[in-house]
């Protein structure tokens, strides 16, 4: 089985997280097959959800938070990650936007909105993707104007692969208004804002995703969070941060499914007179999975300590922890599929769902491809500007 | 939040400093240098330059402080961190 979680964790975490488990084993996993296979959540998972008070996690107690520590954030998400792909997105889109609204929001909008999210009376939505802008922020053209006469703004645009869109009761908006980035709360009965389900993805399908139209979605200035200017630069990467935090450790659950799904299988299965882990080759992708179960857990937990010390790398460890534990789940989840061979490949397998989930968390809250290169650049950009050519020919 | 600098000018733009450089690594750098305009800071030093002040000074930011003059330069940001002392300590 896979080696426990380290000893480092102090009491609180350790029972918090044999909790998490405990109620993913008995509350999640029996149904994440007819989650995935319906393309919805049911209604009492998210009651469940929303009564555990675990929507309000990292949120300050004085709205209604429990007011945990991050690593203790990122060990909720791993026991999630293992159990159901697309009840963890519930549980990051409401982090991106709940902490990027405590951290930016004014007293009046952490007061009105953070003890609905915390106690999940309300589910929120993260809504920066665009048809034509993922990661390039400043190519978003979602607008927002100010028309003559009038306080409040008005919203234009396209929002695209939006998790939780289908089920979100208030939508954190990234647009511009005259150029400058800006982000605001939406709620979803706002005239003006309509939601298209996306279905057949091939992971993640409970997880409503959506295309969302905004068409002259009047906004009251009260509902702008932060300042005109600072959406994409201030804003938008609390949001992200968290939402790459959690993706991390949601791969890494899936990594640590993968391992135990395998060591059970291959010292179980015979193949003759001998198990299947009795051949060499599979000893191999055994020790490879559960060596970057290892790996992946010392960096996720480290990204959420980053974070909980307020350091500035915290966001350059939390982009290595999600680069490295989505890879190795991607890795680790075709391996488990390869080694319990047919048994694996069925929905009902959670091997299959794995192998069908992981990918995608290499795509969300930033590719690999981004990853390497925001990574390479912080990498490079210490080592200083290329050398200024000497004089002369 | 830690508070473990919260000396004079001179130190806090050397503590300030030597982070810039640190992220960046460019030893010429001026103190009034525009470190946005130098091309030479990613897409997230913004923010970690903030998460850096408000734990190393024992700032807060709030959304009131989002003005691109105050973290434009070194200068800039020893200033808004000396004021923001300032404002702490006299209310």
């Amino acid at each position: 089985m896979a080696r426990p979680v380290p000893h480092w964790l102090d009491d609180a975490q350790q029972a918090r997280y044999a909790q998490f488990k405990e109620f993913v084993s008995a509350n999640v996993e029996p149904f994440a097959e007819d989650w995935e296979r319906e393309q919805t959540l049911s209604k009492a998972s998210l009651s469940q959800l929303a009564a555990s008070g675990w929507l309000g996690a990292t949120l300050p107690v004085e709205y209604g938070g429990k007011g945990w520590d991050v690593v203790t954030f990122g060990l909720l998400n791993e026991a999630f990650g293992k159990g159901s792909p697309s009840l963890t997105s519930v549980l990051t889109v409401q982090a991106m936007h709940a902490m990027a609204l405590a951290r930016w929001g004014t007293r009046e909008q952490k007061s009105k909105w953070l003890p609905r999210l915390a106690s999940g009376e309300l589910i929120a939505a993260f809504a920066l993707t665009e048809p034509g802008a993922g990661s390039a922020l400043h190519t978003l053209t979602t607008s927002y104007s100010r028309p003559a006469g009038s306080d409040s703004l008005r919203l234009n645009g396209v929002k695209r692969w939006i998790t939780c869109a289908q089920i979100a009761d208030v939508f954190l908006v990234f647009g511009k208004l005259d150029g400058q980035p800006i982000a605001c709360i939406v709620p979803r009965d706002s005239p003006g804002l309509s939601v298209e389900p996306i279905r057949e993805l091939m992971g993640f399908r409970a997880a409503g995703l959506g295309t969302i139209t905004f068409r002259d979605v009047e906004v009251p200035p009260a509902h702008v969070v932060g300042k005109p200017g600072f959406g994409f630069s201030h804003v938008a990467p609390v949001g992200l941060h968290y939402g790459r935090i959690s993706t991390a450790c949601h791969a890494l659950g899936m990594l640590r499914g993968c391992v135990e799904e395998s060591v059970s299988y291959a010292a179980r299965r015979k193949i003759g007179e001998q198990t299947v882990g009795e051949f060499g080759m599979i000893r191999t992708l055994i020790a490879r999975m559960a060596t970057d179960l290892q790996a992946a857990t010392l960096l996720c937990l480290n990204a959420c300590r980053s974070e909980d010390e307020h350091a500035a790398d915290a966001f350059e460890d939390a982009f290595v922890a999600k680069y490295f534990a989505s890879r190795a789940a991607v890795s680790a989840a075709s391996d488990a599929v390869q080694i319990k061979g047919a048994a694996g490949v069925h929905a009902s397998s959670p091997t299959s769902r794995y192998y069908c989930s992981s990918k995608i968390t290499e795509i969300i809250e930033g590719t690999t491809q981004i990853h390497e290169d925001q990574l390479g650049r912080m990498i490079l950009g210490r080592s200083g500007p290329p050398p200024k050519p000497k004089g002369g020919a | 939040m830690n508070t473990k600098n919260t000396g004079g000018s001179g130190d806090v733009k050397e503590t300030l400093r030597h982070f810039v450089t640190r992220s960046i690594n460019f030893p010429d750098l001026g103190d009034d240098d525009d470190l946005f305009e130098s091309g030479l800071v990613n897409s997230l030093f913004a923010i970690q330059l903030m998460t850096f002040i408000e734990k190393t000074f024992g700032v807060e930011v709030d959304a009131d402080d989002l003005d691109i003059k105050n973290f434009r330069s070194i200068d800039a940001a020893a200033d808004f961190v000396l004021k923001k002392n300032l404002a702490a300590t006299t209310s």
